[in-house]
């Protein structure tokens, strides 16, 4: 298998090779092109976790309810194209085992048969972040593609600690604890400072941010159009 | 005729350089800016007609614009109303098909009808597409990157994201192989056969529209 992501411009999106018995897993619907012997299933399970509930877990995680698994079907090698909704960047994180990654906000777009895809209830503070309050958890070996809105950065949480306004989260490693607070010195100017709340990173381990924020971007459109 | 590709392929721009004499049609509205002794003739092309059938069934504009220098040289910047790519293909006493809304410039020995698609349009952008025929250079457009797929057999695409396709190719509407594929996500897939070229776009307008959906207002019922 190889995991090309098409790197032209700020729409970018994955070719992956297949060769015969591989298979590939994707949220649904973000195929959109695919060589002719592929082979779509459509189902509720990644590897192990699943099921019904997992389903519904994800969809309140701004996720999909299904997983598209690909494979070929006539014995040779095949390509499916990866696309996600919104403007930006994919980048591919390669897990060896050791290391879980969260990915936040709908940022899970695609992972090899070796990783399993589980959700996260994130308690009663993931209802503060604005973001879905499950979380979506990618572990064991394989390649993880995540998605942005813009442009995506990736930086080790110094020591002091990380804080990212929570429309900025794509993915961060496992290890980092979280907390929901204020960007201010207090609520009142916080507020002011149009920044509301953030999340507090510590510990040791990498974070991906976006240069934009989906839902930012989405209030600013929102009222231009007709009322449902 | 010159032209230039800006910009590509995010926010793409389209510019021309034009000697005395020639001329260059875009769809109304592709403007972006232009030497000040460009003229602009503002028509149907083709009459009536192919003009409403332009606007009523392929989604494109009802008049379009012919730009010619006056006494020398003159430059336009063309460009389309959605960020992404635009590809340059040359006809010779050719064809092109392109999908709803994706035609931007072309030169005037190229002429544009729609064709009929019959039912299978129907599940796909609309029951219409773009025939381009004639000779000279023409300029398409999408949301997202332009992929261009080399086609040697069958080759499928999401519904949506076909954006132009050589008239070698023939295409109909697919579903996924398996049912439970077919009922729980959507797969109305397009599959082309043949030998030929296929541009792809790498977003859909239609799955970002859905997107920005959630975010309309309520409607207020007092």
């Amino acid at each position: 298998m190889q995991i090309d992501v098409v790197e032209k411009g700020a729409f970018q999106y994955a070719l992956v090779q297949l060769d015969s018995g591989e298979e590939f897993i994707s949220e649904s619907a973000a195929m959109f092109r695919c060589s002719a012997n592929i082979d779509i299933d459509v189902t509720t399970k990644s590897k192990g976790k699943g099921g019904l509930l997992g389903g519904l877990k994800r969809m309140v995680g701004g996720e999909n309810f299904f997983f598209s698994t690909y494979s070929t079907n006539d014995g040779r090698s095949g390509e499916v194209g990866i696309a996600p909704t919104l403007p930006g960047e994919i980048k591919v994180i390669d897990l060896d085992g050791s290391m879980k990654w969260i990915c936040t906000g709908g940022s899970y777009l695609a992972s090899t048969p070796g990783l399993e895809v589980d959700t996260k209830f994130q308690g009663f503070k993931g209802f503060f972040t604005g973001e879905a309050p499950v979380f979506v958890e990618v572990s064991g070996e394989g390649e993880l593609l995540v998605t942005a809105f813009g442009r995506i950065a990736e930086m080790n949480v110094p020591p002091g600690g990380l804080t990212v306004d929570t429309g900025h989260v794509v993915a961060y490693e496992s290890t980092l604890k979280y907390e929901i607070g204020k960007a201010g010195s207090s609520w009142i100017q916080s507020f002011l400072a149009g920044e509301g709340l953030v999340i507090h990173f510590s510990g040791q381990g990498k974070i991906l941010t976006q240069s934009h924020n989906p839902s930012g971007f989405g209030k600013s459109l929102g009222p231009m159009l007709p009322p449902r | 005729m010159q032209h230039r590709i800006l910009c590509s392929p995010s926010y793409s721009l389209l510019e021309v350089a034009l000697e005395a004499g020639e001329s260059i049609v875009s769809e109304a509205g592709a403007m972006a800016w232009m030497s000040a002794n460009m003229q602009t003739k503002t028509s149907t092309r083709g009459g009536m007609l192919a003009g409403l059938k332009r606007k009523m069934l392929s989604g494109e504009s009802f008049f379009q614009n012919t730009y010619a220098p006056e006494g020398g040289k003159g430059l336009i910047g063309l460009t389309s109303g959605s960020p992404g790519d635009i590809v340059a293909y040359e006809l010779d006493q050719g064809e092109l098909f392109l999908e709803k809304g994706a035609y931007l410039a072309s030169q005037e020995g190229v002429k544009c009808d729609t064709k009929y698609d019959g039912l299978k349009g129907l599940l796909n952008e609309g029951m219409f597409v773009l025939r381009c025929t004639g000779t000279g250079m023409m300029f398409f457009n999408a949301y997202g990157d332009i992929a261009e797929v080399d086609v040697d057999g069958e080759y499928i695409v999401d519904n949506g994201y076909a954006v132009a396709w050589e008239p070698s190719l023939s295409w109909k509407i697919t579903k996924g192989k398996k049912i439970r594929s077919f009922l729980f996500s959507d797969q109305l897939l397009c599959r082309f056969s043949g030998t030929g070229k296929l541009w792809v776009q790498s977003r859909s307008p239609r799955t970002m529209s859905n997107w920005v959906y959630q975010y309309r207002p309520v409607k207020n019922n007092n």
